[in-house]
């Protein structure tokens, strides 16, 4: 491994930078996560910083079962974001739809039909230690040696 | 609305300072915001279509999840509405419970709507202390019902759990910190002479706008109109209930009335707990048919049901009728026009405190 390379995960590990989309959920998974930015859980003592800028995010949460509005926009968020990039579902409604995925709704789940989905976070809505847990178990994964495994 | 412009400036739908999707299209002379307009329909998934046809166990369920900040209200008007449908009696045990439960559920919101304001305006300490108390909040909900958002803690004749006596003492001793820290942080709003300078006479909404365009719950109370569905419910008259009123009719006053309902909530569920006697907590009944109009008090505003059922209990048809739809109307309507600067166009809007998913269902 390069030296380069060990620099780059160092600081790579501490500068998470994360963006939320919305597509169409009740809130309630939104809510949870700005749970995560307030001094209880603290998502930034892990180094991991809520723009909701696509252009500056590694990481996308996706919350909201897709509704129609976001059948292409969706896309367009996640190819805004530069590389290295990961996508998180959170909520069972980017997974399966929860319970709004029925005969008569707008909605058009799940998820990954759109964009690559790297971890699956399910609840209605899951718990905020839940979600950091998620984000940091799987961005060092993701981001580790990055330039050399896609040279 | 083409007029005289100098710039069309789009806010979101994806914007850091909002927290769902929702688009505004304002025109700009300069600084000078002229007209604005709300583009919605980025959160409709067709809630009351799925409704249609299905028991109201079902129902109860997809009700809860109109909205994720105010769960509890929704919760308590549709089962609310399924007890006036088929005339099923409440224990008095279960009242109480069900008026601490939503108290709770809106001083966490009131804090969350706050917070969002606070940030919007870069002030982000007090948004963070907010979102710390926040917590408090709803620590106490999970204690009594099990869940922090989505409890569904109310069904049709009364509620799920009991409150025992020492957490009845715990939940005495997270008022008390919400209490506290609620009126320092009041103190500081109240005061902050940046706070002021971005919040007083910005956003104007006067008492006739407010009740030509029907503004409700915060947003129409800090407009002088001492409008709330909470005066009319049984239970809260037996409390004592006041509706908190402002005659400021900007931004400052609306923020500042939902921190004098956070501490008002407190108070009332103070007076719950003293009232409370030991005693059952789930009625009996059963399920009839027929068709019923109720209203409660969301932290929102009033939110209104029609629901009819057949025998069975089956929901033939359902309409519901939020409180973010005047208030929206409101602020893209009557705050964000006339405001000096760009920066106040988010601010107005978060501070009559949007829920869009409410408004799209």
């Amino acid at each position: 491994m390069s030296l380069l390379q060990k620099i780059k995960n160092t600081v790579r590990s501490r500068s998470i930078h994360v963006c939320y989309v919305n597509t169409g959920s009740c809130n309630g998974c939104d809510i949870e996560i700005l749970a995560c930015l307030g001094p209880r859980y603290d998502l930034e003592q892990y180094g991991i910083y809520v723009h909701n800028n696509p252009r500056e995010a590694d990481v996308l949460l996706v919350t909201g079962p897709i509704c129609q509005q976001w059948d292409d926009k969706l896309k367009s968020i996640w190819d805004k974001m530069p590389e290295p990039k990961v996508a998180v579902a959170i909520g069972n409604c980017p997974i399966s739809g929860c319970l709004y995925d029925r005969e008569g709704s707008y909605v058009n789940p799940p998820a990954s039909k759109y964009i690559p989905i790297a971890a699956e976070i399910p609840g209605c809505p899951p718990c905020p230690r839940e979600i950091i847990g998620a984000i940091l178990s799987l961005a060092p994964e993701i981001f580790r040696d990055y330039e050399e495994k896609n040279k | 609305m083409k007029k005289t412009v100098d710039v069309a400036l789009p806010v979101g739908p994806m914007h850091p300072c909002w927290k769902e999707p929702v688009r505004l299209k304002c025109e700009m002379k300069g600084e000078h915001v002229l007209a604005c307009e709300v583009e919605l329909g980025y959160a409709k998934k067709g809630i009351e279509r799925i409704m249609r046809g299905r028991p109201w166990q079902e129902v109860m369920f997809l009700a809860e999840r109109i909205c994720g900040i105010c769960t509890v209200i929704h919760n308590y008007v549709f089962i609310e509405t399924v007890e006036e449908i088929s005339e099923i009696t409440v224990p008095e045990r279960a009242e109480y419970l069900r008026v601490i439960v939503n108290e709770l559920d809106r001083i966490q919101s009131h804090l969350l709507a706050n917070f969002s304001y606070c940030y919007t305006i870069e002030h982000e300490t007090l948004g963070m202390y907010l979102l710390s108390i926040r917590e408090t909040a709803l620590d106490q909900l999970e204690l009594i019902t099990g869940a922090r958002i989505t409890c569904a803690y109310m069904i049709p004749g009364g509620v799920r759990f009991d409150l025992s006596g020492e957490d009845a003492i715990t939940l005495q001793e997270g008022l008390s910190a919400i209490e506290t820290e609620t009126m320092r942080y009041r103190g500081m709003f109240e005061t902050g002479p940046m706070i002021g300078l971005r919040s007083k006479g910005v956003g104007i909404l006067t008492t006739e706008d407010a009740k030509i365009v029907g503004a409700v719950g915060p947003t129409g109370r800090a407009s002088n109109v001492p409008f709330d569905v909470r005066s009319g419910h049984p239970v809260y008259q037996r409390l004592g209930f006041e509706p908190v009123v402002y005659d400021t009719c900007d931004n400052w006053g609306r923020i500042m009335a939902r921190f004098d309902e956070v501490l008002q909530s407190c108070a009332l569920i103070r007076t719950c707990l003293l009232k409370m006697k030991p005693g059952s907590i789930r009625g009996g009944g059963a399920i009839k048919g027929g068709e019923a109009v109720h209203s409660g008090e969301a932290p929102r505003g009033e939110l209104r049901y029609y629901l009819k059922t057949d025998e069975h209990g089956r929901v033939i048809d359902i309409s519901i009728r939020t409180p973010s739809i005047p208030n929206i109307e409101a602020s893209g309507h009557y705050m964000i026009p006339g405001v000096s600067s760009a920066a106040d166009v988010t601010s107005s809007f978060i501070s009559c405190d949007p829920c869009v998913s409410c408004c799209e269902r």
